[in-house]
C-alpha cells in the first residue's frame, strides 16, 4: 500500500476533466453517414438507402419492393428494388455503423479507475479507508490527437460504405443485364433448334420415301442434336443469370415469384460516353483516393501518438487515505503519478511498426493516385470497344445477315439452294443475332462497370472475343 | 424481201458508224466503219451490196457485219470490247464480244474472197483473233504467241487472207482464250459456195448460230471465268429461252441450220416434227451418200455441223439440246430431291424461323413455273417461257421452229402461236380411270393447299396458288 504524507492543496478538478472528456469524445452517427452515402452516390444509384431498424421501416421497405416488383424490372428499377430489399444491403450499413462507432471509440479516453481501499489492523484498532481515482496523463493529453485518428477512422468508414454500395449497385446493374441477355438468348436457341428440328424431321422424311441416304440423313440429325445441347447449356445459363440477380436483389420466395425481367436488353445510348467525361475524374473526391487519403493521414496521426506513447506512459492519479486508529485519526490526500520505465523496451519496435505503416499508407495513397487514372483508361477503353463491337453489330452485322437470309429464301424460291441450306442460313442468322445480343449484353456490363469506376471503384469489366459474323460460306452440307 | 437499199437503210439505222474508243479518227479514214450494234432481236439477213452474190444467213438474236470492197477485198472491222448482253428479259449479263454484242457478228463471205479483218482491241487486256477452221496463212491463224504478238490493248491488227473453203467456221481468241470464250468472245462465219456446188443445196432460210455456256452467280452478272464443267447458262447466240427467238419458215422452206460449239460439252441438237440430214461438218460438205436422216445431232467440243430439211409440217415445233439441264437456266444442282416427300406440319415450323418460306418440289420441278416468288435479282427463272397452253417449263438452249403455210418468203418475224385445226391438240380423257395407290401421298400435301386427310381414294391435285412479291 502506498500511502503519500503530504496533503495536497487543490486537487485536480474530476469535474473539469469528465467535461472535457465528454464534450469532445468521437461519436458515430449511422444516418448521417449513410445520409453521406447518399449525397455522394445520388446521381449514380438514383436513389436511397437507409438502415431499417424498426418493424415499420421494414414494412414500408417491403411495400416499395413490392410495387417495383409489380413492373418488369428495368436496369434502374433493379437498383432501387436492392437499395429498398438487398439484405446484403443492409448488412453493408450495419457493417460500416460498426467499423464507424469503433472508430469513433479510439478517439475517447479510457475511463478513469477509481479504487477503493479498507484495511483493518489484526486488533482492529486501525482502520485505514482509501479512495484513489486515477486516468492515463497521456491519453486525455493526446486526446485531440486521438480524435483526430478517430475521425479519420470514421471518414474511412463513411467512404467505405459509399464504396461498397457503389460495388452492390454495379454488381445488381450486372446481374440484371446478364440475366436478360441470358433470357434473350434463350429465345434464339430455341429457334435454332426449332430449325435444327426441321431440318431432321426434313431428313427423316426425305428418307422414309427414299430421297436421302441413311449417311444425309443423320447428318440434318446432327444439328439438331447440337442445337439441342445448346438449348440446355444456354437454358441452365439463364437460371444461374437469374439466381444471381435474385441474390444481388436479395428477394425472398415470394417476392422471386413476382419478378418480370424485361424482353431485351435496352438499346444502345445513341451517343457513348466520351473519354473526356469519363477520364475527367472526381479528382480527390474519387472514392479509392479518399479511401487511400484516409488510411495514410490515419496512419501518420496514429504515428504521432505511438511516438509519444512509446516511450513511456503516464498515469495519474488522486488519492485520499483516513486512517483511524486507537489514539488519532489522520486524513491524508494527493496525487500520485506513475511512469513506467523503458528499461527493457524503448518502444523503437512499435514506433517502426508505425512509421513502416505511415510509409505503407503513403505509398498506397500514391499508387492509388497513379492506378485510377489508369484502372479509368482501361475501364473505358472496355466500355469503348464493347459499345462499337455492339453498335457494329447492329449496323452491319445483323443487316448483313438479314440481307443474306433474305437473299437465300430467293436463291430457295429459284430453286438455287434446297431447303436444308435455308434452314442452315437461319441457324447461322440465329447465331449472329445471339452474338449481337452478347456484344450488347457486354457493353451493359462495361457500362456499368465504368461507372463504379468513374465514381473510384473499379470494378470488372473485360471485352470478350466476339464471335465470327459467319462468313458466306452455307453450313448446309 | 430485203434489197440491198433496205440493207444500206438497216445498217444507217439499226447500227450506225462509230469510232472505236481509242483509234484516231485519222486511221478510221482508212479503215471500214465499225458497225455496232445493240439491238438484240434478230437482224434481217444482210444482202451483199458489192462483190459476188450469195444468198445471206439469218443469225437468231445477232446480225451479220457490213463490209466493205476496197481494191477488191472485203475489209471488216472487228472491234473487241466489253459489253453488256441481255440474255433474255430482265437478266443481262456483263461480257466481252464484238462491236457491241456478244457473240460477235456473222461474217459472211463467198468461197475465193480475199478477206481483210481489221480487229480494234478495247479489252483490258490483249487479245487475238483465231479464224476456226480456216486455211490460210499461218501468220493469220491467231494463236498468240505462235503466229502472232498479242494485239495490246487499244492497238489495231489486220488479218488477210483468202476464204478457200465453203462451209461453216467460227472465230474466237487465241490469246488469254480461257477467259476470252469465257467472257462471250465469239461469232460465226460463213462463207458461201462460190457458183454452183453438188453438195451445198440453195435454201430458202439459212440460220446461224454458235452455242455458248456461262455460269452466272444467280443475282450476279459477269460469268465466273474459272468455271470448267458446272456452267447455270447454256445459250444459243449468248442467249437463252425464253431470250431466244423462234426459227420462223414458211411451210415448204427448205431450211439450213447451222450450229458451232464453243462449250465445254456436246449437245445432241434435236428438232421436233422433221428429220433432217447433216449436210456440213467441220471438213466441209458430207457426201450425199454418207448423209443420213436424223432427228437429233450431237455437237461436239469446237465442232460445227450444219443439217438441212424441208419444212413441211405445220405448227410449232420445240427445237432444243437434248441434255435437260441444258434446257433449264440458273439452278441449285446440289437441291434434295423433294418428290413425294410429306410436309404437313413442317411449313409452319419452318415459317416460324423463315417468314417467307413455301414448300417447292414435293410433287417435282414444275412448281416453279407456277409459283411466282421473288428470286434474286437479274436473274433468269430456271423454268419459264409461256406457250399458248402454259409454260414451256424450259430455259436455256430451246427454241422453236415455227412453220407457217403464209409467213412471206424472206420475212424471218415472229407469226405468233400456231392456230391447231380442230381435234389436232391432244385432249382431256373424262372417262372412267383407276388411281394408281401410290400417287396419293404425292398428291395431297401441299403446304399451300393442305388437303385433309379424306376417305375417298378420289385424286385431289391442288395446284399451288400463284403468288407475287
Ligand atoms: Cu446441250
Amino acid at each position: 500500500m502506498k500511502l503519500t504524507q503530504r496533503r495536497i492543496t487543490r486537487p485536480l478538478s474530476i469535474a473539469f476533466l469528465t467535461t472535457t472528456v465528454l464534450s469532445g469524445c468521437a461519436t458515430f452517427d449511422v444516418n448521417e453517414s449513410i445520409g453521406w452515402t447518399n449525397e455522394e452516390a445520388a446521381t449514380f444509384t438514383g436513389g436511397n438507402l437507409e438502415l431499417a431498424r424498426t418493424a415499420g421501416q421494414r414494412a414500408a421497405r417491403t411495400e416499395a419492393a413490392t410495387a417495383l416488383l409489380a413492373e418488369p424490372l428495368t436496369r434502374d428499377s433493379a437498383v432501387q428494388l436492392a437499395l429498398v430489399n438487398s439484405p446484403t444491403i443492409q448488412a453493408l450499413i450495419a457493417r460500416s455503423w460498426e467499423t464507424g462507432a469503433s472508430a469513433a471509440q479510439t478517439g475517447r479516453i479510457p475511463n478513469p479507475v477509481f479504487s477503493f481501499e479498507r484495511l483493518v489492523s489484526d486488533d482492529s484498532q486501525t482502520k485505514d479507508l482509501e479512495r484513489f481515482i486515477a486516468f492515463g496523463l497521456l491519453d486525455v493529453l493526446l486526446l485531440p490527437m486521438k480524435k483526430g485518428v478517430a475521425e479519420r477512422g470514421m471518414e474511412s468508414a463513411r467512404v467505405k460504405l459509399t464504396s461498397d454500395v457503389v460495388a452492390e449497385v454495379t454488381a445488381v446493374r450486372q446481374a440484371w443485364t446478364q440475366a436478360v441477355a441470358a433470357k434473350q438468348l434463350v429465345a434464339f436457341a430455341e429457334q435454332v433448334r426449332t430449325s435444327a428440328d426441321a431440318s431432321a424431321e426434313m431428313g427423316r422424311r426425305l428418307e422414309s420415301v427414299g430421297n436421302f441416304s441413311r449417311l444425309e440423313r443423320a447428318r440434318q440429325q446432327v444439328f439438331y442434336a447440337d442445337a439441342t445441347m445448346q438449348l440446355a447449356t444456354t437454358r441452365h445459363e439463364a437460371v444461374v443469370a437469374r439466381e444471381k440477380l435474385i441474390r444481388a436483389l436479395g428477394l425472398d420466395d415470394r417476392q422471386l415469384a413476382m419478378l418480370k425481367l424485361p424482353e431485351r436488353l435496352p438499346d444502345l445510348p445513341a451517343q457513348p460516353i466520351l473519354p473526356g467525361e469519363a477520364t475527367q475524374t472526381l479528382g480527390d473526391r474519387r472514392l479509392d483516393v479518399r479511401m487511400a487519403k484516409a488510411s495514410l493521414d490515419r496512419a501518420a496521426r496514429a504515428q504521432g501518438i505511438t511516438n509519444i506513447t512509446s516511450f513511456t506512459d503516464i498515469e495519474v492519479g488522486y488519492r485520499e487515505t483516513k486512517a483511524t486508529g486507537p489514539e488519532e485519526s489522520e486524513e491524508l490526500s494527493g496525487y500520485e503519478v506513475e511512469i513506467s520505465l523503458p528499461l527493457f523496451d524503448w518502444g523503437n519496435m512499435r514506433r517502426d511498426a508505425m512509421s513502416a505503416q505511415t510509409l505503407a499508407a503513403g505509398n498506397e495513397y500514391a499508387a492509388t493516385l497513379r492506378n485510377a487514372s489508369s484502372s479509368l483508361r482501361e475501364t473505358y477503353s472496355a466500355y469503348r470497344t464493347s459499345f462499337d463491337l455492339s453498335s457494329f453489330y447492329r449496323d452491319e452485322v445483323v443487316p448483313l445477315r438479314t440481307l443474306i437470309s433474305e437473299e437465300n429464301v430467293m436463291q430457295y424460291n429459284g430453286m438455287l439452294i434446297g431447303v436444308f441450306e435455308l434452314l442452315a442460313d437461319s441457324r447461322t442468322q440465329t447465331s449472329s443475332i445471339m452474338s449481337a445480343i452478347e456484344a450488347s449484353e457486354q457493353f451493359w456490363m462495361a457500362d456499368a462497370a465504368l461507372q463504379a469506376a468513374m465514381m473510384g471503384r473499379p470494378m470488372d469489366a473485360s471485352v470478350g472475343t466476339m464471335a465470327a459474323a459467319g462468313g458466306g460460306e452455307e453450313a448446309g452440307h | 424481201m430485203s434489197s440491198r437499199r433496205d440493207f444500206m437503210k438497216y445498217a444507217s439505222m439499226t447500227g450506225g458508224a462509230v469510232a472505236a474508243g481509242s483509234v484516231s479518227r485519222n486511221l478510221m479514214a482508212a479503215l471500214p466503219e465499225a458497225v455496232i450494234q445493240t439491238e438484240v432481236s434478230t437482224m434481217p439477213p444482210l444482202f451483199p451490196d458489192s462483190g459476188p452474190d450469195y444468198n445471206p444467213v439469218v443469225t437468231p438474236n445477232g446480225w451479220t457485219l457490213p463490209f466493205r470492197m476496197r481494191n477488191n477485198v472485203k475489209e471488216f472491222h472487228l472491234i473487241a470490247e466489253p459489253v453488256v448482253r441481255e440474255m433474255t428479259s430482265g437478266f443481262n449479263a456483263n461480257l466481252w464480244g464484238y462491236n457491241g454484242q456478244s457473240p460477235g457478228p456473222t461474217i459472211e463471205v463467198v468461197e475465193g474472197d480475199r478477206v481483210r479483218i481489221y480487229v480494234t482491241n478495247n479489252l483490258p487486256e490483249h487479245t487475238s483473233v483465231h479464224w476456226h477452221g480456216q486455211r490460210l496463212p499461218n501468220g493469220m491463224d491467231g494463236v498468240t504467241g505462235l503466229n502472232q504478238p498479242a494485239i495490246p490493248v487499244g492497238k489495231t491488227f489486220v488479218y488477210e487472207f483468202v476464204a478457200k473453203r465453203p462451209g461453216t467456221f467460227m472465230y474466237h481468241p487465241h490469246g488469254d482464250e480461257m477467259v476470252q470464250m469465257a467472257m462471250g468472245m465469239m461469232g460465226s462465219w460463213v462463207t458461201h459456195p462460190k457458183g454452183k456446188n453438188n453438195l451445198i443445196s440453195d435454201v430458202d432460210r439459212d440460220f446461224c448460230v454458235i452455242m455458248n455456256a456461262y455460269d452466272i452467280v444467280p443475282g450476279a452478272a459477269t460469268p465466273k471465268i474459272m468455271t470448267m464443267l458446272d456452267f447455270n447458262l447454256w445459250s444459243w447466240n449468248s442467249r437463252i429461252f425464253p431470250g431466244i427467238d423462234s426459227f420462223n419458215v414458211r411451210q415448204g422452206d427448205k431450211v439450213r441450220m447451222r450450229f458451232g460449239n464453243l462449250t465445254m460439252t456436246n449437245h445432241p441438237i434435236h428438232l421436233h416434227g422433221h428429220e433432217f440430214v447433216v449436210s456440213g461438218t467441220d471438213g466441209g460438205p458430207v457426201q450425199t451418200s454418207a448423209r443420213q436422216w436424223e432427228v437429233t445431232t450431237d455437237v461436239a467440243v469446237g465442232q460445227m455441223r450444219q443439217f438441212e430439211f424441208v419444212a413441211d409440217e405445220l405448227g410449232d415445233w420445240a427445237f432444243h439440246c437434248h441434255k435437260s439441264h441444258h434446257t433449264m437456266n440458273a439452278m441449285g444442282h446440289d437441291v434434295p430431291t423433294m418428290i413425294g416427300v410429306d410436309h404437313s406440319g413442317m411449313a409452319q415450323q419452318i415459317g416460324s424461323v423463315i417468314p417467307d418460306y413455301m414448300v417447292m418440289g414435293e410433287r417435282g420441278m414444275a412448281d416453279m413455273t407456277e409459283m411466282e416468288m421473288p428470286i434474286p435479282d437479274n436473274t433468269a427463272n430456271m423454268m419459264t417461257g409461256d406457250g399458248p397452253f402454259g409454260s414451256v417449263e424450259m430455259g436455256g438452249m430451246f427454241s422453236m421452229l415455227k412453220v407457217r403455210a403464209d409467213q412471206p418468203r424472206g420475212d424471218y418475224t415472229d407469226p405468233g402461236w400456231y392456230e391447231h385445226p380442230p381435234g389436232t391438240v391432244a385432249w382431256e380423257y373424262t372417262g372412267e380411270l383407276d388411281q394408281p395407290e401410290r400417287f396419293k401421298s404425292e398428291v395431297s400435301s401441299s403446304n399451300m393447299a393442305p388437303a385433309p386427310p379424306t376417305e375417298s381414294v378420289e385424286i385431289d391435285v391442288r395446284k399451288p396458288r400463284r403468288r407475287l412479291g
